[in-house]
């Protein structure tokens, strides 16, 4: 992270984000054969979607086959930049429309996730560290630590089971109950949040235990710095060495994971809605995915991938600034 | 002891006058010679490199911890299961041998999904798919990425900065997504599910290797045994790769597990191959089953893999964690020593 | 009330498998106004200490004792009431690191968090009182909103200094301030605090190894060594005169204090586990059997007569030695001597001199041809006997004896080298002359013994040069042939004469070496006696000057050499050093 400047870093985030432009566009050209002239058919499912002529031509025209190669690059990357991702073959919108309607759902369970993940595990995370090898540090990190290891979906499946199935105290699926009539605004926000809950905590647990131990293990670290010991020699007093001195420090290292959790809340958010059968961008992905709706699957993939390009990007500027160590000011 | 230290005061004066000119008159000629005696003697070096991993290897699984020795265990038991898979089971995965949706029973010990293939031995067939995937795309990533970090970085110059450049876009690029979108639009074979994986997991160990490899260049020793002559291929050999090769070995075991909850993932959304039985695939065809929670069916088809899945990747969390700790005690306590 | 007062401290760290002391039974006090400086080499518990008055030990140490500050006792004090004595009445400012400030807060911030703490003081008035202590410290206010990382190293050691000021303490504790700076900053530095004391009227406790620093700012200094006090006085008095073997080696191991002299360590480790006697004991030269038993307390003595150059009995010193110190090993007094000259008359060789010269310690007589050097030599080494006065070697009078006999005595190693050995016999046979006098050893021994000096002076030790007679050797060989034949008999005072006259420049300097390194590791006392200045000064710790057969100045040499207060030795200096000063052409 050091040692590079913010052109670096916005280089860098610009490379990734071009080369996934020349991968969108280049894809659909890779596939082998006529990819227009599958008929697809999931057996399971009812959507079958066969192209018809139609749908063909659309596909052609769309993505400019009969032009020369550059001239249909420059065209999509103009095209993209003006936010036109194309039409959803399926759901006959534009994808950029089929998108919106979804990505306030995702959003709310990938931000909510990060909220909840971070809050939890900085203060658990202080909590261990300040009580280090104590039991509840003990009982914490073996707890956690399991639970990191297991990939959203699965530990999705096991939640949807326990709770949804088993115990019935939350609900199978949707993110809000159908046909419903509220009477008053704090009952939709409680419905939401009802239904937003388990796939909600579910994402946090994978993310919470990397928060905590980070939170830990850098506090612990940082507590046996020679700044700790000069803090204390003020005797300001134990709280305020902790939050003020150590915490302060020990955040830093946190943010630049938040960043970085978001990329991979984004990913695991695709699997988990579809655990869930949350109306978010992810289950919008996987049913693209079941009717080959490949403008919609290219526009979520670019959507996504450039959100989460821009997540992280904006971390590693905050952190820059945070961290005085890394800030321009330093030519001193 | 006086004595001793009088004769070291005295002794000295005479060692310096001799050796700078020692150093003098013979120019590197014996180190050099020495290391080509080396490479020699140890012409088939990568014997000698799978002796010393295999040694460090042996090593550590003498200082695993409980929970190590159990992901060991585990993951015995599912090598086993998958190599043996034909021994184990009754039916072929996917015969139809029974009625659809049959509970467990004598027949068939975990009962049969909706096609009626016995789900015993799906699991048993399926366990070969998640290990060959999570071993090979963790091999080719792990100890490809793993060299070009170590050239890299003990090379250093256009070649690493090009190289550090290349690591950081590829960890910039959101791999799950872009994962799926490949997958959508290639051929959803094993083999393309392998390729992009690789693709998307080879830059963690090569940045690892390489600020290692960076950071041993430095060393006295190493800087050392360069001024006595020695060239990279013997440098690389004999002091950075036994330091290299335990992160890398701890980079395969992160990856695999990787590229196991990748390959799952893709199947559980449909992009899966469709000829495999993979476990992500079962869950695929259990998910999608309509209803399937509002019917004890889940208790047979969709616990198994779901169970199986959790289990592997925990024995291979388990010793993760363990060779981390092991091959890098620094990880521990650091600044203890 | 002493402000304050430590007693009986012991700080034991524990690790698994076992513990350390760091502090060992220290008792120090602490008076207004003064500055102490604790000295000692790394790892004699002197930041531990520091860290023990501010209560900010690690957890794995056990401490008993009481350090008590205007009567409160620190030890037994809870965590919240240290915290109303942290900073307000006691201040550390801590050893300059990149680390030691908070990287990730300003310096204004971290400076004026103890005045809002502490003194109650709003962020605007802790502000200003900012820019007040950093101009004190000479640091530019428009530093107050840097962060740490953004300050050279004398800049960080400011703002540490400006931060322990910050509320006024009644003790400022200061570790190592001066460690890792350059020499210009550390002048600086050294300056600062001197002027500090004068006007901020706060007790300063100084921690350095750097001997030369406290020199210049403390007052009185106490040498640590494996956690205890060995020596405790003035600074100025134990510099000048130091009474513990350890203080002593440790002067000697100081550079810039002595400018001119050659450094020599102390040989040997520091005790890395629990000692049951004197932790000095395996690195001293004086070493008696109670030394190995039982570890000597920390008392005073009476600094002798003899220290010169210092107003005697004027201040107290306190060491920890069962000898009460260094001792003395050979005392003369009232010494004269006359040749009767041909026509009758006598010539006052020596006249009237009195001389002490203590355990391990070099000294150089020196002075013109014919002052009388080589005849207080002879009568000191028994050649010859004094016409009146008496000599006190190792406490015995001396009324005749050759003390060269036997073990422990005295050497002497002569002028010219070709007669300090005889021509016919063989090396072998000259090294071993003086144990076939006196019957010590069987003769298998005895040739072990000879190749072992023989070795120790550099000399080869095959069949061959042993063989060899003294009259085929160069002059500089017979002269350690000669050298080696005195040490076989282990002498606790080696005397040289001369012994590099007659020899070329690059021999002469080798045996030099190698007698200063031989007699640095063994611990004897030396006379040496030379007419060359800049080998006295270079080589000895004390100087006595002879002329016309009196010793007119003794004292410390770097003292004796820089500041001369006799007429004869200012011409002897002004002889030596300013001529060659003055030839130099660099």
């Amino acid at each position: 992270m050091k040692g590079r400047g913010t052109k670096g870093v916005a280089f860098q985030y610009a490379t990734a984000l071009f080369l996934i432009l020349v991968l969108n566009f280049f894809l659909p050209r890779m596939m082998p054969g006529d990819p227009f002239l599958i008929l697809s058919a999931d057996s399971e499912n009812e959507v079958i979607s066969v192209l018809t002529e139609e749908q063909r031509q659309y596909f052609i025209s769309y993505y400019g086959l009969d032009r020369p190669i550059y001239e249909q690059f420059a065209g999509y990357i103009f095209s993209v930049a003006r936010g036109d991702l194309g039409e959803s073959i399926y759901y006959k919108v534009p994808v950029w429309e089929a998108i919106w309607t979804r990505l306030p759902w995702t959003a709310l369970i990938v931000l909510g996730a990060t909220l909840m993940s971070t809050v939890a595990g900085v203060l658990l995370g202080l909590y261990s560290a300040r009580h280090r090898d104590g039991p509840a540090d003990k009982i914490l990190m073996a707890g956690l630590i399991s639970f990191a290891e297991i990939p959203s979906f699965l530990l999705g499946l096991v939640i949807l089971l326990a709770f949804s199935v088993k115990l019935k105290a939350f609900p199978l699926a949707g993110a809000i109950t159908p046909f419903a009539h509220y009477s008053h605004p704090l009952d939709a926000i409680w419905d939401i949040g009802y239904h937003a809950s388990l796939p909600m905590i579910t994402l946090s647990l994978t993310q919470l235990t990397g928060i905590f131990l980070l939170t830990r293990n850098t506090l612990v670290t940082v507590m046996t710095r020679d700044y700790i010991r000069t803090a204390r020699a003020k005797g300001i007093g134990e709280r305020l060495v902790w939050n003020r001195h150590a915490l302060r420090n020990a955040l830093l290292p946190v943010v630049t994971r938040v960043g970085f959790m978001i990329g991979m809340l984004m990913g695991g958010a695709v699997l988990v809605e579809n655990v869930f059968s949350y109306p978010g961008v992810g289950s919008l992905l996987r049913s693209s995915v079941i009717a080959r709706d490949y403008p919609l699957i290219q526009g979520i993939m670019l959507v996504m991938a450039f959100s989460i390009l821009t997540a992280n990007y904006l971390v590693e500027i905050v952190y820059e600034r945070l961290d005085p160590r890394t800030s321009s000011g330093e030519a001193a | 002891m006086v004595e001793a230290v009088c004769g070291a005061c005295c002794q000295e004066k005479e060692d310096s006058f001799k050796a700078p000119q020692r150093a003098a008159m013979m120019p590197d000629l014996r180190a050099i010679k020495a290391d080509w005696n080396f490479i020699m003697k140890n012409g088939d070096g990568w014997r000698d490199h799978l002796a010393v991993a295999l040694n460090s290897i042996q090593d550590s699984i003498g200082r695993f911890s409980p929970s190590g020795k159990m992901g060991i265990s585990g993951l015995l038991l599912i090598v086993f299961i998958a190599i043996f898979a034909p021994f184990v089971t009754f039916y072929e995965p996917s015969a139809i041998s029974g009625m659809s949706l049959e509970p467990p029973g004598p027949e068939h010990i975990l009962g049969t999904d909706e096609l009626g293939m016995d789900i015993w031995s799906q699991i048993c067939y399926g366990a070969r798919m998640s290990l060959l995937i999570g071993l090979a795309v963790a091999m080719i990533s792990g100890l490809g990425g793993g060299f070009l970090g170590l050239m890299a970085g003990y090379m250093g110059g256009n070649w690493d900065r090009a190289l550090l450049r290349t690591i950081d876009i590829t960890m910039a690029l959101p791999s799950f997504p872009l994962l799926i979108v490949i997958a959508a639009f290639l051929n959803p074979s094993i083999l393309n599910v392998m390729l992009v994986l690789v693709f998307l997991s080879w830059a963690k160990p090569a940045r690892v290797v390489r600020s290692q490899a960076l950071a041993m260049k430095k060393q006295q020793y190493i800087i050392s045994a360069r001024l006595h002559g020695a060239g990279p291929v013997y440098i690389i050999r004999r002091h950075i790769m036994p330091e290299a090769l335990p992160l890398i070995f701890v980079s395969i075991l992160n990856i695999s597990s990787y590229a196991i909850v990748a390959e799952s993932g893709l199947a559980f959304l449909g992009l899966g191959d469709p000829t495999s039985k993979s476990w992500g695939m079962m869950l695929h065809y259990a998910t999608s089953f309509r209803s399937i929670y509002f019917t004890p069916y889940w208790q047979w088809w969709l616990m198994p893999p779901l169970i199986a899945l959790i289990f592997l990747l925990l024995c291979l969390a388990f010793i993760g964690r363990d060779m981390e700790r092991i091959v890098d005690p620094r990880l521990r306590s650091r600044g203890g020593q | 009330m002493s402000l304050l007062e430590i007693r009986g401290l012991f700080i034991d760290y524990y690790s698994d498998r076992d513990a350390f002391r760091a502090v060992d039974d220290l008792n120090l006090t602490l008076e207004r106004g003064e500055v102490i400086g604790l000295a000692g080499e790394s790892g004699s518990g002197k930041t531990t200490l520091g860290l023990a008055i501010m209560g900010l030990l690690p957890d794995n140490v056990r401490s008993s004792g009481s350090i008590l500050f205007q009567g409160e006792d620190l030890v037994a004090m809870q965590d919240s009431d240290k915290d109303r004595i942290r900073w307000r009445h006691i201040a550390m400012v801590f050893q300059n690191s990149l680390e030691v400030l908070n990287p990730v807060i300003r310096m204004v911030d971290q400076v004026s968090e103890p005045m809002i703490e502490h003194l109650g003081l709003g962020k605007e008035q802790a502000r200003a009182r900012c820019v007040r202590l950093f101009e004190q410290v000479g640091l530019d206010s428009v530093w107050l909103d840097a962060y740490p990382h953004q300050l050279s190293g004398g800049m960080r050691q400011r703002a540490l200094l400006a931060m322990a000021l910050s509320c006024d303490p009644d003790i400022l504790i200061l570790d190592e301030v001066t460690s890792a700076l350059d020499a210009f900053t550390k002048k600086e530095i050294s300056d600062l605090l001197c002027r500090l004391q004068k006007t901020a009227d706060c007790s300063m406790i100084l921690i350095s190894h750097d001997i030369t620093f406290l020199s210049a700012v403390s007052t009185r200094m106490a040498v640590l060594y494996a956690g205890r006090i060995m020596e405790l006085g003035a600074t100025s008095e134990i510099i000048n005169y130091p009474m513990h073997p350890y203080t002593r080696g440790l002067i000697n191991s100081t550079p810039g204090i002595f400018l001119y002299r050659d450094l020599w360590g102390i040989p040997g480790e520091a005790p890395s586990g629990q000692v049951r006697g004197c932790p000095f004991f395996g690195r001293c030269t004086q070493r008696v059997d109670l030394c190995s038993r039982q570890p000597p307390r920390l008392l005073p003595v009476r600094v002798p007569a003899s220290a010169e150059g210092m107003t005697v009995g004027s201040s107290e010193r306190d060491v920890a030695c069962h000898l009460g110190g260094v001792v003395t090993l050979l005392r003369a007094s009232g010494l004269n001597y006359s040749y009767r000259l041909s026509d009758g008359k006598l010539l006052d060789a020596v006249k009237d001199v009195s001389l002490d010269l203590r355990e391990g310690e070099v000294m150089a007589v020196v002075g013109q041809t014919g002052s009388g050097k080589s005849t207080l030599a002879h009568m000191l080494a028994g050649v010859m006997g004094s016409d009146v006065g008496e000599i006190f070697f190792d406490g015995k009078k001396m009324n005749g004896d050759r003390y060269g006999s036997g073990y422990g005595g005295i050497q002497i190693v002569f002028q010219d080298p070709a007669s300090s050995t005889s021509s016919r016999l063989s090396v072998l046979d000259a090294v071993k002359e003086p144990l076939d006098i006196n019957g010590l050893h069987s003769p298998r021994e005895r040739i072990e013994l000879v190749a072992s000096a023989l070795s120790s002076v550099g000399l080869p030790t095959t069949d061959e040069f042993l063989r060899r007679h003294c009259g085929e050797l160069s002059g500089g060989q017979r002269q350690r042939v000669a050298i080696a034949r005195a040490l076989i008999m282990r002498p606790k005072l080696l005397i040289a004469d001369e012994i590099t006259a007659s020899l070329d420049v690059s021999s002469a300097a080798n045996i030099l070496r190698m007698l200063k390194g031989l007699q640095n590791c063994r611990g004897f006392a030396m006379i040496y006696i030379t007419h060359d200045l800049m080998i006295a000064l270079k080589a000895s710790d004390r100087i006595a000057v002879m002329d016309g057969g009196r010793i007119i100045e003794t004292g410390n040499s770097h003292y004796v050499m820089l500041y001369p207060r006799q007429e004869a030795t200012k011409r002897l200096v002004g002889a030596r050093i300013h001529k060659s000063s003055g030839g130099n052409c660099i």
